[in-house]
C-alpha cells in the first residue's frame, strides 16, 4: 500500500513538468503526423530537424538574439531541411524512408557545424517563457501557458488551412497522387511545401525545448521519432482520424497522454534504459493491430505509403 | 479541337523486347465531336490517351488542343483543359476524402486555388444538384468518404467530376469496363446525356462494340500504333456490330500470317 502511494505521489509531483514537456514535443508529433497522414509520406526528417531547430536556436540565443528571432530562424532552417527531403524523394525517386534517413544523417553533421561543439548552454538567456502572464518565469506553469497557447494557435490555423481550397488540394496529394495531378494539382509543390511545413514544426519543438531546458545538445533528437510516433498512435486511438479536426487533435492529445504514461512508468520503477524497447514494442503493436484483426473478419484498408 | 500529329512512342528502345506503342499516329477530332476508339489489346489506345493527358511523354510528334501545342506541358497543367475518367474506379477519386471534397477538387481543376474555405453552402447545394442527376442517391452522401461507395457509385462520381468544369476535352478510358451491366448502363447513359448537353469534345476508348455502334459521331480503330480505320457521318450511322468485328478478324488473320 505504501509503495503504491509513493509511486502515485511521485507521479503526481511530476505532472506539471511532464505536461510542459509534452506540449513542447507536441510540435514534433505534429511534424511527424502531417507528412505521414495528410501526404502519405512517412518522413524521418524530424529526428534531424528537431535538433536542428534546437541548435540554431541555441547558437542565436548565445549570440544575444531575441528568443522570438531565434525561433523564427529555427523554423526557416527546419522548413528548408524538410524541403530537401521531399526534393530528394521526388527528383531522384528515392524511397521516402531512405530520403529521410539520408537527410537526418547529414543534418547531424550540419547541427555539429552550426554549434561548433556537441552541446551549448544558454542558461540565463531570455526565453519566450519569460513572457507568460501571471506566473513566475522558470516554473512549469509558464511553459505550459506559452507552449499551450502557441499550440492552440497552430492547431486552429492548420484546421482552417486544411479546409481551404489549397489545403484540400494538399490532402488530395496524400490521398491519391495520380488523381491529384489529373485534377491540376502540382504534386511537387504540394509535397515539398507540406514536408517542409512539417519539419518547420519539428524545428519549432526543438527551439522551444532548448529555451525550456537551457541548453542545446546535438544528440537531443535521439529517439524523438519513435516517441513521436508512439504519441501519434495513442492520440489517434483516443480521438480518431476520420476528420481533419480529429487528425489534427491527435498529435496534441497523444503527446500529452504519452508523456504522462512514460512519466508514470518511470515513477513506477521502470529502468530508463528499457524505455525505448517498451516504446518500440508499443508502436509495433499499434501498427500490427490491423493485420492481426484481418485474420478475423473482412480485410481492413492496408497501410499504404508513397515509395 | 484535338489534333495528334505523327505521334511516336517506343518502349524499351534498343532492347530485345522493344515495343512500338505509337507509330506515327495522326488523329483529328473536331470541336464537339464524340469519337469512339476501338482496337485490340496492344493497339496503342491507352498509350494514345496517356500521351494526350501528359502521363506519357512522346518520343516525337505533337499534341494540339484547340490550336495550342501542349506536347511539353506536364499533367497538372494540361488538366486545365482536359478531364479523364479511368477504367479503374479507384484511380479517379481520392478514397479517403468525402464525396463533396472530391467534387471540390474537380471544380478547382481549371481554376486557381485560393486560401478561402473550400466547401461552402453554395458549392454543396450545387454538388447536391449535379449528383442528383445520376439517380444513385449520392446527393445525400456528400459527407461519406469515397472508399465506402461501390465501384459503380465511384465511377459515376468520377464522371460527374470530369464533366463538371466543361473541359475542352473529355477522355474516357474504358470507363464502364469494370462495372456490372446494369451500373455500366447507368454510367453510359449519364455519359451520353452530359456529352450531348454540354457538347463536349470526347474521346472514348471501349471494347464494347455495341457501345461503339450506339454512341458517338465517329469510330476510330487503332492498330499497331497507327490509325487503321475511321468511320464517320452516314457510314457511322449505318455501321453494325458484325461490321466492326469484321475489321478485327482481318487484323487477326494478318497477325497470324505475320507471326
Amino acid at each position: 500500500m505504501d509503495l503504491i502511494q509513493t509511486i502515485f505521489w511521485s507521479f503526481v509531483a511530476l505532472i506539471p513538468v511532464t505536461l510542459a514537456q509534452s506540449l513542447i514535443l507536441a510540435f514534433v508529433v505534429l511534424g511527424i503526423m502531417i507528412p505521414f497522414r495528410t501526404l502519405n509520406f512517412p518522413d524521418l526528417t524530424s529526428e534531424g530537424a528537431f535538433p536542428l531547430g534546437g541548435c540554431v536556436c541555441g547558437v542565436l540565443l548565445a549570440a544575444g538574439a531575441s528568443p522570438l528571432t531565434a525561433i523564427a530562424i529555427a523554423i526557416i532552417a527546419g522548413f528548408l531541411a524538410g524541403c530537401c527531403t521531399a526534393f530528394i524523394h521526388l527528383r531522384f525517386r528515392i524511397h521516402t524512408l531512405l530520403a529521410g534517413i539520408l537527410m537526418m544523417t547529414m543534418l547531424y553533421s550540419i547541427n555539429l557545424r552550426i554549434m561548433g561543439k556537441s552541446n551549448l548552454s544558454v542558461f540565463g538567456a531570455p526565453t519566450v517563457f519569460d513572457w507568460a502572464p501571471f506566473v513566475q518565469p522558470g516554473f512549469p506553469a509558464s511553459k505550459i501557458i506559452i507552449a499551450g497557447v502557441i499550440g492552440a494557435v497552430v492547431f486552429i490555423l492548420l484546421n482552417m488551412f486544411f479546409k481551404t481550397e489549397k489545403g484540400t488540394a494538399i490532402r488530395a496529394v496524400g490521398a491519391n497522387p495520380d488523381m491529384a495531378e489529373a485534377q491540376g494539382i502540382n504534386v511537387w509543390v504540394a509535397t515539398i511545401g507540406g514536408v517542409g511545413l512539417a519539419s518547420a514544426f519539428s524545428a519549432t519543438g526543438g527551439a522551444l525545448m532548448v529555451q525550456s531546458q537551457g541548453f542545446a545538445d546535438v544528440n537531443m533528437g535521439l529517439g524523438i521519432l519513435i516517441n513521436g510516433l508512439a504519441a501519434l498512435m495513442i492520440g489517434e486511438a483516443i480521438v480518431g482520424k476520420q476528420t481533419v479536426l480529429r487528425q489534427l487533435a491527435a498529435p496534441f492529445v497523444g503527446a500529452v497522454v504519452y508523456y504522462q504514461l512514460v512519466s508514470f512508468c518511470l515513477a513506477a520503477g521502470m529502468p530508463p534504459p528499457d524505455l525505448k524497447l517498451a516504446t518500440g514494442l508499443f508502436v509495433l503493436a499499434m501498427l500490427a493491430l490491423p493485420s492481426l484483426k484481418r485474420s478475423r473478419g473482412p480485410a481492413p484498408a492496408r497501410e499504404t505509403v508513397r515509395e | 479541337m484535338l489534333e495528334i500529329r505523327s505521334a511516336r512512342k517506343v518502349f524499351y528502345k534498343g532492347q530485345p523486347d522493344e515495343k512500338v506503342a505509337l507509330d506515327g499516329l495522326d488523329l483529328k477530332l473536331n470541336t464537339g465531336e464524340f469519337g469512339v476508339v476501338i482496337g485490340s489489346n496492344g493497339a496503342g489506345k491507352s498509350s494514345m490517351l496517356n500521351a494526350i493527358s501528359g502521363a506519357l511523354v512522346l518520343d516525337s510528334g505533337q499534341i494540339v488542343i484547340n490550336g495550342d501545342d501542349v506536347t511539353e506541358m506536364p499533367v497538372h497543367k494540361r488538366a486545365m483543359r482536359l478531364a479523364r475518367v479511368f477504367q479503374d474506379p479507384m484511380k479517379g477519386t481520392a478514397a479517403s476524402m468525402t464525396v463533396a471534397e472530391n467534387m471540390l477538387l474537380a471544380e478547382l481543376r481549371s481554376k486557381k486555388r485560393s486560401l478561402r474555405q473550400g466547401l461552402n453552402a453554395r458549392r454543396l447545394a450545387d454538388y447536391r444538384e449535379r449528383l442528383a442527376l445520376l439517380g444513385l442517391g449520392l446527393e445525400n452522401r456528400l459527407d461519406t468518404r469515397v472508399e465506402l461507395l461501390s465501384g459503380g457509385q465511384r465511377q459515376s462520381l468520377s464522371l460527374i467530376m470530369a464533366v463538371g468544369g466543361e473541359p475542352e476535352l473529355l477522355l474516357l478510358d474504358e470507363h464502364t469496363a469494370a462495372l456490372d451491366p446494369r451500373t455500366a448502363d447507368i454510367v453510359m447513359q449519364a455519359t451520353v446525356r452530359a456529352v450531348d448537353a454540354l457538347k463536349l469534345t470526347t474521346l472514348m476508348v471501349t471494347h464494347n462494340m455495341q457501345h461503339a455502334v450506339d454512341f458517338g459521331h465517329s469510330v476510330i480503330m487503332l492498330d499497331a500504333g497507327k490509325l487503321r480505320l475511321e468511320i464517320t457521318g452516314d457510314e457511322k450511322a449505318k455501321v453494325t456490330v458484325p461490321d466492326l468485328i469484321g475489321h478485327f478478324a482481318v487484323k487477326t488473320d494478318r497477325m497470324l500470317l505475320a507471326s
